[in-house]
């Protein structure tokens, strides 16, 4: 807080994220999730549910919007689906979560910099600094953001439920927002386990809830800074490039895309198109 | 010197302003415009001109507490910006001007507001025991005209005083 | 016919004002306790209810995921906005040297300060974690842990803060003349009070001179303060991504609107202390007149402002913004929409008719409509956007729960609390200001008379 350390860096100070930032990335967590692999299975959300804690709602709070779950699994018709019969309709499952944007909508309006940006590419929500303003989840464009509107802890885990907690990670009171942190338990895990052996993180050496869960393996998470990751691979795969608004998508084998580019969120989730049947 | 204050109250500002203009004339010798303080019911800008313009320093202290605000809210966000790293949220920079804009803007204010807030209090001389020719009859509808004197001055004055028909006089042994 | 009439009866004599004025510290009509006694009771709706939601959480309120905000927002740019007229219709009334704010500007400027004050409850009430409120404030911590000054919410505290200081000190200084009246006037503790409020006021030539520049001063500053505090409240919508939230045009339409209910509030209570303090004298219709013309001529700047956001979003033709305008018109918040388009750009049309000027309770039933109008206007602005964003699967209808209705309920019955003990502890109408505008009035019109004569002699003065 003094003078001679707004002057001596005030350059590095006032870059934002178009000329880098001001974080060196150590590590660049994102994912790939392959639509195409997607059957609608739920074991994802089911899988992060038991990982991070989530609270149980039950089916009236979930009636009124007021669900925990991180990860959904959007379902979305054809336009015309309503003139055709079921396996006709075109049924297509969009698992949602957070998308970890580089420059995210959620950080710069919460009062208390309780959201913020890790080094390694993270959205973190720091629950015990949140004072619930809610106003991250009205600014987010996914609404993949979650409030605890009661004290779900008192009845989501009656005994003995509650020995099935994660002791990684905390149980939320009311009043505090959270989100998908892409298992930041294992993250960190995995770091302190690479450091005390003197490697690098080894890609596959872990990964998250979700994509640990998925039966068709269509979640793919990874680093990619690390140039030799699956994720790495299927980004430049399917040319999807980082801080950019549109994709060049010239060539129709290029399925990648980030949900809400055009917005200048910067995701961290590539997305591959459905193939349709009927396009093959 | 001055030994007796004496307080003329008058029915309306033309009749204390005569009165105030013969002091101004100096027909009573020994006594100036200076030493006369003129309570009023309301506030009117023309008393400057029979008592002279005697000027105010409140705008500069509405001055300085503007450049104050100015320079101590940027330094002040700047910095406490600077020391807390994990902050830089949304792409933004560390520093950003647009929003520490909006915050100066604030702060200028603040600190003016009250910085002149400060200085009416000082200036007005206020927080002070109301002296026993106080009348309650000037929050009323009177003019009062306090003048400091000596006592050799006070017959011709209070002759002035009847002379310009005023309502009341009284007076007091301040030593 | 047109009827002109004075502001004021210049011939009224300064110690009746005094009487007239301080009279009602001492008896109101009965209305006066009845209005009391229900806002009363409205508060202590609100307070159950707030002790209940602070209990539980945010659950009970029907929020939920795409409706993380709703009502009390709303109601923060409700009160807020209605802050806006008072303090600055005063100041601007006061530096182009209007003297028919003189009686009603000091209820105005109460109007202000204490609907800022019911404001400031609402982030409160909302936040899912109250007791962390102070987080906000940028004070050192020895955690090295700043509030974030990016977000529009960090700057609504400092903004409010300021704001509030602001007008609660102009309010304030201008009752001290006032105050020392009262001083003069009274016995019991009321001379207690008025003794300690007046700091010793005897009006001075120093104390006037001060008191002028300060004054003015005061004024220069709350002009931009008021004007940068409602923007600084639209860029709690402006600085989002969501579609009807990031509109350009928010800052001016925000304070045309914050202008428009301030305005139509002042009719409220102009009419309403009017008749429970027999100030028929002091509030006349010829003020009133002024101030309705006021209000029309702002309704239509507010009219103008709306219109051009729909023709800019729809023109913009951003497809979320289009589908959102669409929903607003045809969807399930619809008659919200044209409740808010009929009350606050049809009805104000009846401003426009002198006969409806000079009545009385057509004004207060007018004001009455305006203010719903804009209310309606706050909803429109945070609702539909929220059950309408980006993401489809998300969208949802949602309706404010009773535990919403009841604090919001309380919150007028709050402000009516603060503004009616107010107006029967502190003189309502301003004494001295009025003694003024009668003073200057009445040499007006003998100068007219006889410009020779009824200027003080002043030669030998310079």
């Amino acid at each position: 807080m003094s003078l001679s350390n707004i002057l001596n860096n005030w350059s590095h100070y006032r870059r934002g994220a178009e000329e880098g930032g001001h974080h060196t990335y150590e590590h660049r967590w994102a994912m790939a999730i392959n639509l195409d692999m997607c059957i609608g299975c739920n074991a994802c959300s089911t899988a992060c549910y038991s990982e991070n804690n989530l609270a149980v709602v039950g089916r009236e709070k979930f009636d009124k919007g007021q669900a925990m779950h991180w990860l959904r699994l959007e379902r979305y018709w054809d336009e015309d689906s309503a003139e055709k019969e079921f396996p006709d309709s075109g049924a297509k499952f969009l698992p949602m979560m957070c998308q970890q944007c580089g420059s995210a909508t959620c950080e710069p309006v919460c009062p208390v910099a309780a959201t913020y940006h890790t080094p390694d590419g993270l959205n973190a929500q720091v629950y015990n600094r949140c004072i619930g303003s809610r106003y991250c989840s009205n600014n987010c464009p996914f609404r993949v953001r979650y409030f605890n509107f009661y004290s779900y802890y008192e009845t989501s885990w009656p005994e003995p439920l509650n020995l099935q907690l994660n002791p990684d990670i905390t149980v939320r009171d009311k009043g505090v927002m959270e989100k998908c942190t892409f298992c930041v338990q294992r993250i960190r895990t995995a770091q302190d386990t690479a450091k005390m052996a003197d490697r690098n993180i080894i890609d596959g050496e872990f990964t998250t809830a979700c994509a640990q869960a998925c039966p068709t393996s269509a979640i793919v998470f990874g680093d990619t800074m690390d140039a030799d990751s699956q994720v790495t691979r299927l980004w430049k795969k399917h040319q999807v490039v980082r801080h950019t608004t549109k994709q060049d998508k010239r060539n129709p084998e290029l399925r990648g895309y980030r949900i809400f580019e055009e917005l200048n969120v910067d995701p961290s989730i590539m997305y591959l198109e459905r193939v349709r049947d009927t396009e093959v | 010197m001055k030994n007796y204050r004496i307080l003329g109250l008058f029915n309306n500002f033309e009749e204390a302003f005569g009165a105030l203009t013969d002091i101004r004339n100096n027909s009573v010798s020994g006594v100036s415009i200076d030493d006369v303080t003129l309570n009023s019911p309301i506030e009117h800008p023309e008393i400057e001109e029979v008592l002279g313009d005697r000027g105010t320093h409140l705008p500069k202290f509405t001055f300085a507490g503007a450049i104050f605000g100015l320079t101590f809210g940027f330094l002040f966000i700047a910095g406490a910006q600077a020391t807390f790293l994990v902050q830089p949220q949304g792409g933004k920079p560390v520093i950003p001007l647009p929003s520490n804009f909006v915050l100066v803007y604030e702060m200028l204010i603040f600190f003016a507001v009250w910085s002149t807030f400060f200085a009416f209090l000082f200036l007005s001389k206020l927080f002070r025991k109301r002296h026993n020719l106080y009348s309650e009859k000037v929050s009323l509808d009177q003019i009062g005209v306090i003048i400091e004197l000596d006592k050799a001055q006070l017959e011709p004055l209070k002759d002035l005083f009847k002379q310009h028909k005023v309502l009341e006089i009284r007076e007091e042994d301040i030593k | 016919m047109i009827v002109s009439e004075k502001d004021i009866n210049e011939q009224i004599k300064w110690a009746q004002i005094n009487k007239d004025v301080l009279r009602s510290l001492e008896n109101p009509r009965k209305a006066y306790w009845v209005a009391l006694f229900i806002c009363v009771a409205m508060f202590s709706c609100a307070i159950v209810a707030e002790i209940y939601q602070y209990n539980v959480g945010m659950g009970p309120t029907n929020l939920n995921n795409p409706h993380m905000w709703d009502m009390y927002i709303a109601s923060f740019v409700f009160w807020i906005g209605m802050s806006h007229s008072g303090t600055l219709l005063s100041a601007i009334l006061h530096i182009i040297h209007a003297d028919w704010r003189k009686p009603i500007y000091r209820f105005a400027e109460a109007m202000t300060t204490f609907s800022l004050l019911t404001a400031g409850f609402f982030p409160m009430i909302h936040l899912g974690r109250v007791w962390n409120l102070y987080w906000v404030l940028p004070y050192v911590s020895d955690r090295g842990h700043w509030p974030n000054f990016r977000s529009p919410l960090a700057w609504d505290a400092f903004a409010i803060s300021t704001y509030l200081s602001a007008s609660m000190l102009f309010l304030f200084i201008g009752m001290i003349p006032d105050l020392a009246i009262c001083r003069d006037n009274t016995t019991g503790w009321r001379k207690k009070l008025y003794t300690l409020l007046s700091l010793g006021w005897t009006g001075n030539d120093r104390q006037w001179r001060t008191f002028r520049k300060t004054y003015l001063l005061m004024a220069c500053f709350l002009i931009p303060l008021a004007v940068s505090v409602h923007s600084i409240v639209s860029s709690d919508f402006a600085m989002a991504i969501m579609p009807g939230w990031h509109i350009t045009s928010f800052p001016p339409y925000f304070v045309a609107g914050a202008l428009y209910s301030g305005c139509a509030a002042i009719i409220t209570l102009f009419v309403m202390l009017r008749y429970f303090f027999r100030f028929e004298e002091y509030m006349t219709t010829a003020i009133m007149e002024k101030t309705a013309k006021l209000t029309f001529a702002i309704a239509m700047v507010w009219t103008y402002l709306n219109l051009v956001e729909f023709a800019a979003t729809w023109y913009g033709h951003n497809v979320y913004d289009k589908e959102l305008l669409i929903a607003k018109a045809v969807g399930p918040y619809a008659w919200v929409f044209w409740t808010m388009i009929f009350c606050g750009m049809v009805v104000p049309f009846a401003l426009a008719v002198q006969k409806f000027r000079r009545h009385m309770p057509t004004m207060f039933v007018v004001s009455l409509f305006l203010n719903l109008s804009m209310y309606f206007e706050r909803w429109m602005i945070v609702a539909p956007t929220l059950s309408m964003s980006h993401q489809t699967h998300q969208w949802d209808v949602m309706w404010p729960s009773i535990i919403q209705w009841a604090i919001v309920f309380g919150s007028f019955g709050w402000f009516g609390i603060l503004f009616l003990v107010f107006v029967k502890v502190f003189p309502s109408v301003s004494m001295y200001e009025v003694k003024e505008m009668v003073y200057h009035r009445k040499r007006e019109a003998e100068s007219d008379e006889a410009p020779a004569t009824g200027k003080p002699n002043l030669e030998g003065a310079s």
